[in-house]
């Protein structure tokens, strides 16, 4: 529950944010105008949300709401286990099986008066894209590529253009994001259309090990090798139909004593119960500390991007902890070609034009990029070429805002054997002639 | 009344700045309350966003090269193209008139996570265990995103065409494929017609 | 004790149930209970340290509960020390806490003794008058001092500490240690005796790398007088002579051995910093001489003995059969394990010496030292006064950084938050605390940078006036996201030398939280 500052307080708590706020600076992000205005911008406006209560997600919303933000929403799906207590600090022995999301927005509020935290206790895919839309900032405190590349794809395709194709800057939805290992952890702002998105740089993110499956079956040499052999060979081979749950006690337990066996059998040493749970969950050790300090990184650059107050991070800050201190802060460029955030090329066509003649339309105009195209659009495939040919060939004939179900402009994903990846087409709709009619 | 003023957000983009909202203060009530709205309507009714692999898929798929031996199904139709089935019917080697099935399971991810793929026919073969684990290196440990779904079609091919006794997951088809080739031979025949190898019964495949 | 082990497990895959052990004895004394000094203490509290004790004689007041989230509406008016101490109390059932409820200049000056009963002090938003004499204080009894500082967008971080001897230094890019070129006679032995030629294709795939290469460097060194290949053109021709006995193109046990060739001529080296370690007058060791400085003199003459560090023992994973990958790790293991009753006998003599028991350090510390040997480190800090009452090095290094790109405007504020001290010093309040004299400030703030750097014998460089009217305008603000960032770091450094693994700061840190980057003042 939300609880009101007590009576004169309110002033004077903001007194050191407020030397950033109410004065004026020469090192300040362009347009900023200390006042009023911006701390009623901050304190009763500005929507943000963050993604995640776990490690990185209790101190952001903690730096949040100590930063002058006060209206949050947070969503996580997950419940909360004995192993979060040593770095996520919002919650206590007694929360332990209970919503992440829910008890760290209550624990938030009880300390911080004036401050609305929602919690949402639900997987990010469950919210449709009006959900995030309807926030200023997104902030993440992700552990995964996969929800980092879920949440991307939704924030990018909040974009749209103008006529000229430039991107329409009101449908631009900034985030900011951290990701902690050890001592090591980074922080970067992603403003889509215009600094890289996760799809850009998709390379910064490891691939993770994975070791041939005849080197578990026939050549174990390590005890990581005898946990992956009981966890991806020996369970379907004596458990098929059981799908494995690794958060089935059970099921560790099983894999740990097959490990455990196969080990012997070897004569492998170190397979440990702690092991193989690092294994099997690709567990990544985590600290509080880091956590503390990406997570203030990116608070911080949420303030900067929220009221101008000082200059900004550009785009990246990587953190290293291990040996002495070290940053690094680097401004990595998009893909000019991203399949997600790239502006794409825009063409224009009229209200009358088919499917087969977009498709000439466009090999006239990209003769080096585009021979024999395929086109979907919004997930739909309208024209492809190999095995569903046939079973698209008749869209040929229809007229594409037919087949865009009226819209009259969009995004089009072009295929070719020429093009390395799909090509992106900014659709405009001439509607003159719907007008007329 | 209202005083109007705005709420700016820049970003830095090297030395360039790039203003990126302004809204009023009423039109910022405004998203508010649509955001109620929104919140209300919006069940899941939304366009479904597209997710890098399956953007990757649309290319790898309509530039798909398949061989006569082989033929692909997607179960979910054309626009769910995560999940599928390959299906491989040898023209030469060992398992010459049999028919396998693979299942394709691409995660959202793609391509920067390999395919998951299972045998889904039960096959006496050296680097097929009777679960399905395929054992071929660029599906795990040599995966790399310049890589395809046709690279992967072509590598299990290749399986059948050479299967490679010395790295298996089916120690005794490979132990009989290095001892004897014949009775391997005769193994993968008697297996592909619906008979026991080894005291494991398997489906007739042909 | 299953539950401890679950909370920790995540920290515990960092620093072993060693290094939590370590955590768990430890006292640590807060000086300031600012957001900077909580977040801090937040850190090592969640990690499990033994307990705590937080000074600080202020009351709660509106301000803080804009910063400080150990702290709420219901605490105004009360001891900040006493507030801030049950609220971190209810983040581990486990840790003690207590409080003092003084200054901790007061208790710097009146009681220094009260310091002697902690494993580690943090000092947090104190000037450099009680900082010089907590510094000296903390040397005295040899207990690590950590300073750090939020000061508006900017910060402060130092560690202090006559000498700390890291052995668990886990670099990040660790040098293999296989002797490839040089195999010890049991290994030798067994790579000689390895007839290849006789195996079946199926297993000629699964030989291991490392004794591919050994065969190659030994048939090499047989046929030029005992050298191994030094030119980049007889590096080819070994490789060649590998690719030559091949039998099919998919070994993958000949493209690894192709693609880690280079460890036959690339020995691992001994680094600087062991080398300092061995060369130091202090592995002329007596009856109180530290165990890992003991353990240096042994090691010193273990190496003095034989040419080289004692062996690591460890086997990266390679293609190969399970039997001769096992048994190669043996091979190596059991060098390892020589090498460390080797350098177990020079300690026991080393020991009797200096008239301490022989059996004064555990087998358990003498391995642990031994496999780490090639990265042991010493982390030496300077003085606080070194720092404060200018030294030559102190103005070369600002010249240095002064004149860098990356670094002036770092450098610029370092000097500005000196200055900012002094100027709190001399007007009983820090540059831009009121409204009204912020341009003022501006100057006075710049005069004292300016003859800051003089004193250091920094010439013809000036601070920046931008960076100067900012440190105004900052006017000694501690905001949270700063604090929660200077903490962090204060903790993971504290960790660091409390586990006594990973290598601590061994000079101070800028923090610019404008542009997100930091530098180190080395001095």
């Amino acid at each position: 529950m939300k609880r009101v500052a007590p009576p004169g307080v309110e002033r004077s708590r903001w007194r050191d944010l407020d030397r950033l706020l109410l004065r004026s600076g020469n090192l300040v992000g362009p347009g900023f105008e200390p006042g009023e205005e911006v701390k009623e911008i901050l304190h009763d406006m500005l929507h943000v949300l963050v993604i995640g209560a776990g490690g990185l997600g209790c101190e952001l919303l903690k730096d949040l709401a100590l930063t002058g933000f006060k209206k949050i929403d947070v969503i996580d799906m997950d419940t909360i286990d004995v192993s979060n207590l040593n770095r996520q600090f919002l919650f206590r022995m007694k929360d332990v099986g209970k919503s992440k999301a829910t008890v760290a927005a209550e624990r938030v509020m009880q300390r911080v008066h004036g401050v609305s935290v929602t919690p949402h206790f639900c997987r990010i895919e469950d919210k449709p894209p009006e959900f995030y839309q309807a926030f200023h900032i997104i902030v993440l405190g992700l552990d995964s590529v996969e929800a980092r590349s879920w949440i991307n794809g939704v924030v990018c395709g909040f974009l749209e253009y103008e006529d000229d194709g430039s991107v329409k800057q009101e449908t631009i939805k900034p985030m900011v994001d951290g990701g902690t290992e050890g001592f090591k952890g980074h922080s970067r702002v992603i403003i889509p259309s215009v600094t890289p998105c996760f799809q850009c740089t998709m390379w910064l993110f490891p691939p993770q090990t994975k070791f041939p499956l005849c080197t578990l079956a026939e050549t174990p040499r390590s005890a990581a090798h005898c946990i992956e052999w009981a966890h991806l060979i020996q369970w379907g081979q004596v458990r098929g139909a059981e799908v494995f749950d690794a958060d089935v006690p059970e099921h560790m337990k099983w894999i740990y004593e097959q490990a455990v066996a196969r080990a012997e059998l070897f004569n492998i040493p170190g397979v440990t119960l702690q092991h193989t749970q690092g294994v099997v969950k690709n567990i990544i050790p985590a600290i509080p500390s880091t956590n503390a300090i990406v997570a203030a990184s990116c608070a911080l650059e949420t303030l900067k991007m929220a009221t101008m107050c000082s200059t900004g991070m550009s785009n990246y800050m990587m953190y290293m902890g291990a040996a002495g201190i070290y940053t690094h802060t680097v401004a990595y460029e998009k893909d000019p070609e991203c399949i997600v955030c790239s502006a794409g090329v825009p063409v224009a066509i009229e209200e009358s034009t088919t499917l087969e003649e977009l498709m000439q339309q466009l090999c006239a105009q990209f003769p080096e990029k585009l021979a024999t195209p395929s086109v979907s659009f919004q997930g739909c495939n309208l024209y492809m070429r190999g095995i569903f040919e046939e079973e698209t060939r008749p869209n040929l004939a229809k007229r594409i805002i037919d087949l865009m179900e009226g819209a009259t402009s969009g995004v089009l994903i072009v295929n070719d054997k020429k093009l390395h990846g799909p090509l992106r087409i900014q659709l405009s709709i001439n509607a003159a002639q719907a007008m007329q009619t | 009344m209202i005083k109007l003023f705005s709420v700016k957000f820049y970003c830095y983009c090297a030395d360039k700045c790039v203003f990126l909202y302004a809204y009023d203060r009423d039109a910022l009530l405004t998203l508010q309350e649509k955001q109620k709205e929104d919140a209300a309507v919006a069940n899941g009714t939304a366009k479904a966003k597209q997710s890098p692999g399956e953007l990757r898929l649309q290319k790898d798929i309509s530039e798909l090269n398949l061989a006569r031996t082989t033929s692909i199904r997607f179960p979910n139709g054309k626009d769910k193209l995560l999940q599928f089935e390959v299906s491989i019917s040898p023209d030469e080697g060992y398992h010459k008139g049999g028919s396998f099935v693979f299942s394709f399971d691409v995660s959202p991810s793609y391509p920067h996570e390999a395919p998951k793929v299972k045998c889904m026919t039960k096959v006496y073969h050296p680097n097929i265990d009777l679960d399905g684990n395929v054992c071929l290196n660029i599906l795990r440990e040599d995966w790399k995103p310049v890589l395809s779904i046709n690279s992967i079609i072509y590598g299990l091919q290749f399986l059948f065409m050479d299967p490679n006794p010395d790295d298996p997951l089916n120690r005794d088809a490979a132990d009989v494929l290095q001892k004897d080739p014949r009775t391997f031979a005769a193994n993968v025949r008697r297996s592909m017609q619906g008979g026991v190898v080894g005291g494991v019964h398997f489906p007739s495949c042909i | 004790m299953e539950d401890k082990s679950k909370r920790y497990d995540r920290q515990i895959r960092i620093w072993g149930e060693h290094g939590q052990t370590q955590l768990e004895n430890t006292q640590v004394c807060l000086l300031n209970c600012g957001p900077t000094g909580n977040e801090t203490l937040k850190n090592l509290v969640l990690g499990g340290i033994a307990s705590f004790t937080a000074v600080d004689a202020a009351t709660v007041e509106p301000a803080d509960l804009g910063t400080n989230f150990m702290l709420d509406a219901d605490n105004l008016g009360q001891t900040k020390a006493k507030c801030v101490c049950g609220h971190l109390k209810e983040l581990n059932e486990s840790v003690n806490g207590s409080f003092v409820d003084e200054k901790p200049e007061t208790l710097i000056e009146s009681n220094p003794s009260f310091f002697t009963s902690f494993t580690l002090i943090i000092a947090t938003q104190m000037g450099e008058a009680s900082l010089l004499k907590l510094d000296e204080l903390c040397r005295q009894s040899n207990i690590p001092l950590i300073i750090a500082r939020s000061y508006g967008l900017m910060g402060y971080l130092r560690v202090c500490s006559d000498e700390l001897c890291v052995v668990e230094t886990k670099p990040d890019n660790k040098v293999e240690d296989l002797r490839l070129g040089a195999p010890w006679p049991e290994l030798e032995k067994y790579v000689m005796e390895f007839d290849m030629n006789s195996l079946d294709d199926k297993t000629y795939k699964h030989v291991p790398w490392a004794i591919i290469l050994m065969q190659a460097a030994r048939k090499w060194k047989d046929e030029h007088g005992g050298n191994l290949p030094s030119s980049y053109k007889e590096r080819n021709e070994l490789k060649a002579q590998i690719r030559s006995i091949r039998r099919s193109l998919d070994e993958e046990n000949f493209d690894e051995a192709l693609s880690n060739a280079h460890w036959i001529w690339a020995l691992p080296t001994i680094g600087s910093e062991v080398r300092t370690v061995l060369e130091s007058p202090k592995t002329e060791v007596h009856s109180s001489s530290s165990d890992f400085w003991v353990l240096a003199a042994a090691l010193k003459n273990f190496y003095a003995a034989t040419g080289d560090m004692p062996l690591e023992g460890s086997v990266p994973d390679m293609t190969s059969t399970t039997e001769f990958y096992l048994e190669i790790q043996r091979l190596y293991r059991e060098k390892a394990d020589a090498d460390i009753a080797a350098v177990t006998v020079q300690l026991k003599e080393t020991l009797n010496e200096i008239g301490r028991p022989s059996d004064a350090i555990s087998p358990e510390d003498i391995k642990v030292f031994c496999k780490n040997a090639r990265n042991l480190q010493v982390v030496w800090n300077t003085k606080f006064s070194e720092e404060c009452e200018g030294s030559a090095a102190v103005g070369a290094e600002l010249t240095r950084l002064m004149g860098l790109e990356d670094s002036s405007a770092n450098a610029a504020l370092y000097v500005l938050l000196r200055a900012a001290d002094r100027f709190n010093a001399t007007h009983g309040r820090f540059p831009g605390f009121f409204d009204s004299e912020l341009d003022e400030d501006a100057s006075r703030l710049k005069a004292v940078a300016m003859q800051i750097l003089a004193d250091q014998g920094v010439a013809n460089v000036s601070v920046p006036d931008d960076l100067v009217a900012e440190m105004c305008r900052f006017g000694a603000a501690e905001l949270h996201c700063v604090a929660a960032i200077m903490g962090g770091a204060a903790a993971q450094e504290a960790i660091k030398i409390i586990t006594r693994q990973f290598v601590p700061l061994d000079s101070p840190l800028i923090f610019n939280a404008m542009s997100s980057n930091t530098t180190l003042i080395k001095i």
